[in-house]
């Protein structure tokens, strides 16, 4: 009697308790599947018969698998491994050039002072809010006096270009979490700045890094506009280019199985980069928020 | 071998001096302790000397060489922080490391040193572990670690036991005394708690508004106080500061407290510069006011006792003389259970005089 007095409210509490994670494990279900579903509608119409995937691309299965999307892939411009090629070096170069740059960049505004140090680093914000395409004409202009058009050089510098001033921004708040005392702990142990820079701060702000490299990679990877308007030579055509080309097939009619096969080759290094950089980057984005 | 000398050294921020022009020799293995309250320019001397603040002005020298211009790096010291400040990406292995890799010092010889430093401070069993993974006395030990395993000519050590627990704190504070007694090394301490000074310095270095107060061995500083800044700042409870005039009786001189209490002085307190009217201020410990117990030069007070704090060795007594609510520490025996009148006497051989314009003690032998 006495443990069934006792375990009474017990069980009350589990059952209240479980009720809470079935219905907690549900909605993180549903949420899941609708993110999920448009990646995986993709590339379920990718491997359709090209008819099939024309016909119905709605249907998420279908009878009969097929790789002609992906064998058409390769008869679009210059195939396929052509513009993955491109978009993969423009992308690793905007990373590059956007890490190097933005981690000294953040790094002095974080941990140094000097004169017009907020006016500069305002003037470096301010130009996020300039709207892309009102300055196209211009751009071009001075790619074309730099011998930099319809080149994939001249793509990473106005892709890090306009990459800096978030990631400066990113990286100052990741090294503003990190305290001073490291740093004067470092120097009293001897390190010179450099090594206080690549051993201490980098390692620590590591996920600001992560979260910067990131953003760059995906915005250059999935950027259309410049790369359209910069971009002549169809051999230098980065991803999103080649999906608008497969995509407008004959008579106008979209290619939907060739289109989803481009979606699934474009979405598959971001998917893979995001997976790698994800832990990194949940830490870069709340860094800073709270001391 | 190290002796640190500060000359006439200043930091200013703009036209706010926060050091002003201090002078200070540490001897060789000297424990020295610089205590003050916050905003006294303690904290600043100490980052003047390890380098990590600009030198406005006088000079600094480690073993006489001139250290003003050269980076914290270079001066050979080692300083334990506020908040320990170690690499939470490295294990504490690779923190105690990192200042042997930046001499480029032999892997073997890193090895060594580290085992030496760990098994000195208790932590061998910790080397693997991140800090993070540590307890705050755990991680103050890594700290020291970190400090002694390059031999540095200067420990210096900035309010290393501010972010312990008491007990934790008191444990630390004979450790560190211990391990300075097992490597002596020239140290430079900073703290806002007067206790930690007394217990832990060979001389304590008192300073206010970015001026050295008084320096000397802790006991000469609890019992010579030259100003009433240092009278007030030292000792727990404080020191009883009441105000009083000089009054000539017919062969005595008396101090007269606001509440008309009259305290004869003995000859040997007296001085020429107590000349009848003076205003002056009264030092009086807790301890020296005690059951009157028939001695010597004792002056016998009638007080209200207000408040008794019984801390089992010995009891605090709390009562007002005029606006000034006066504290004694007497045995626990002869203090009342609660508030009653009592009679207590002063110690007046071992009472203090000070100068309310000056601030400063006025003493027997000193002439004005």
């Amino acid at each position: 009697m006495a443990d069934l007095s006792l375990n009474a409210p017990l069980n009350r509490q589990s059952r209240r308790q479980l009720i809470g994670t079935m219905a907690f494990y549900i909605v993180a279900t549903i949420i899941a599947v609708l993110f999920l579903l448009p990646m995986i509608w993709s590339v379920a119409n990718s491997f359709k018969p090209p008819a099939e995937a024309l016909a119905n691309p709605l249907a998420l299965f279908s009878k009969a698998f097929s790789l002609d999307n992906y064998r058409r892939l390769e008869g679009v411009g210059a195939g396929w491994y052509v513009y993955v090629g491109n978009s993969l070096m423009i992308a690793a170069g905007t990373v590059l050039l956007t890490v190097l740059i933005a981690v000294p960049a953040g790094y002095g505004f974080s941990k140094f002072r000097f004169p017009g140090q907020i006016v500069l680093f305002v003037l470096i914000m301010a130009t996020m809010m300039i709207p892309f395409q009102s300055i196209l004409t211009p751009l071009f202009l001075i790619l074309k006096a730099l011998r930099l058009q319809n080149s994939l050089v001249g793509l990473v510098l106005i892709y890090t270009t306009f990459q800096l001033p978030f990631s400066i921004f990113m990286m100052r708040n990741a090294f503003d979490a990190v305290p001073k005392a490291l740093i004067e702990a470092a120097r009293i142990d001897g390190a010179s700045q450099w090594t206080i820079l690549r051993r201490i701060m980098i390692p620590i702000a590591f996920p600001g890094v992560a979260t910067v490299a990131l953003f760059a990679f995906l915005n250059s990877w999935n950027e259309f506009l410049a790369a359209l308007i910069f971009l002549s030579d169809q051999n230098k055509f980065t991803l999103p280019i080649m999906l608008v080309n497969v995509s407008s097939g004959i008579y106008g009619i979209i290619d939907w199985g060739a289109l989803q096969a481009g979606v699934t080759v474009t979405m598959i290094p971001c998917l893979i980069l995001f997976l790698l950089l994800q832990r990194y980057y949940v830490r870069g984005m709340t860094a800073g928020a709270v001391k | 071998m190290a002796q640190l000398s500060l000359r006439k050294v200043i930091k200013a921020y703009q036209e706010h001096q926060v050091v002003r022009g201090i002078d200070l020799e540490v001897a060789d293995k000297e424990f020295v302790v610089l205590v003050g309250p916050s905003g006294c320019g303690k904290s600043t001397t100490l980052r003047m000397i390890a380098g990590l603040e600009h030198i406005s002005g006088g000079q600094i020298a480690i073993d006489e060489r001139v250290v003003n211009d050269l980076g914290p790096g270079e001066r050979d010291i080692a300083m334990v922080f506020q908040n320990y400040a170690l690499y939470p990406h490295m294990s504490v292995a690779e923190n105690i490391a990192f200042c042997l890799q930046q001499k480029k010092m032999p892997k073997e010889q890193i090895a060594q040193r580290i085992a030496t430093a760990a098994q000195t401070l208790h932590i061998s069993d910790l080397l693997e572990r991140r800090p993070g993974q540590l307890s705050g006395g755990q991680r103050q030990r890594v700290a020291m670690g970190r400090a002694i395993v390059r031999n540095p000519k200067v420990f210096l050590f900035d309010e290393p036991l501010s972010n312990l627990d008491a007990k934790l704190r008191v444990q630390m504070r004979t450790e560190i005394k211990r391990l300075h007694q097992a490597l002596p090394t020239t140290t430079v301490y900073v703290t806002h708690d007067q206790i930690e000074a007394m217990t832990m310095a060979d001389r304590v270095v008192v300073m206010n508004k970015g001026r050295i107060e008084q320096v000397g061995p802790p006991q000469e500083l609890y019992h010579r106080p030259v100003s009433l800044f240092v009278a007030g700042f030292i000792g727990s409870p404080a020191m009883n500061l009441l105000p009083a005039r000089v009054a000539f009786g017919a062969d005595a001189i008396s101090l007269v407290l606001a509440d008309g209490t009259a305290l004869a002085l003995p000859p040997a307190m007296r001085s020429p510069a107590l000349t009848e009217g003076r205003q002056v201020i009264v030092g009086i410990r807790p301890e020296t006011i005690s059951q009157p117990v028939g001695r010597q030069n004792a002056a016998p007070i009638l007080v209200n006792v207000d408040i008794v704090e019984p801390l089992g060795v010995e009891t605090l007594l709390y009562f007002n003389i005029g606006e000034i609510v006066v504290c004694a520490r007497v045995i626990p025996e002869a203090a009342p259970p609660s508030r009653q009148q009592m009679a207590l006497s002063i110690d007046m051989e071992k009472i203090h005089i000070f100068d309310p314009q000056t601030e400063q003690a006025i003493r027997p032998d000193v002439r004005f």
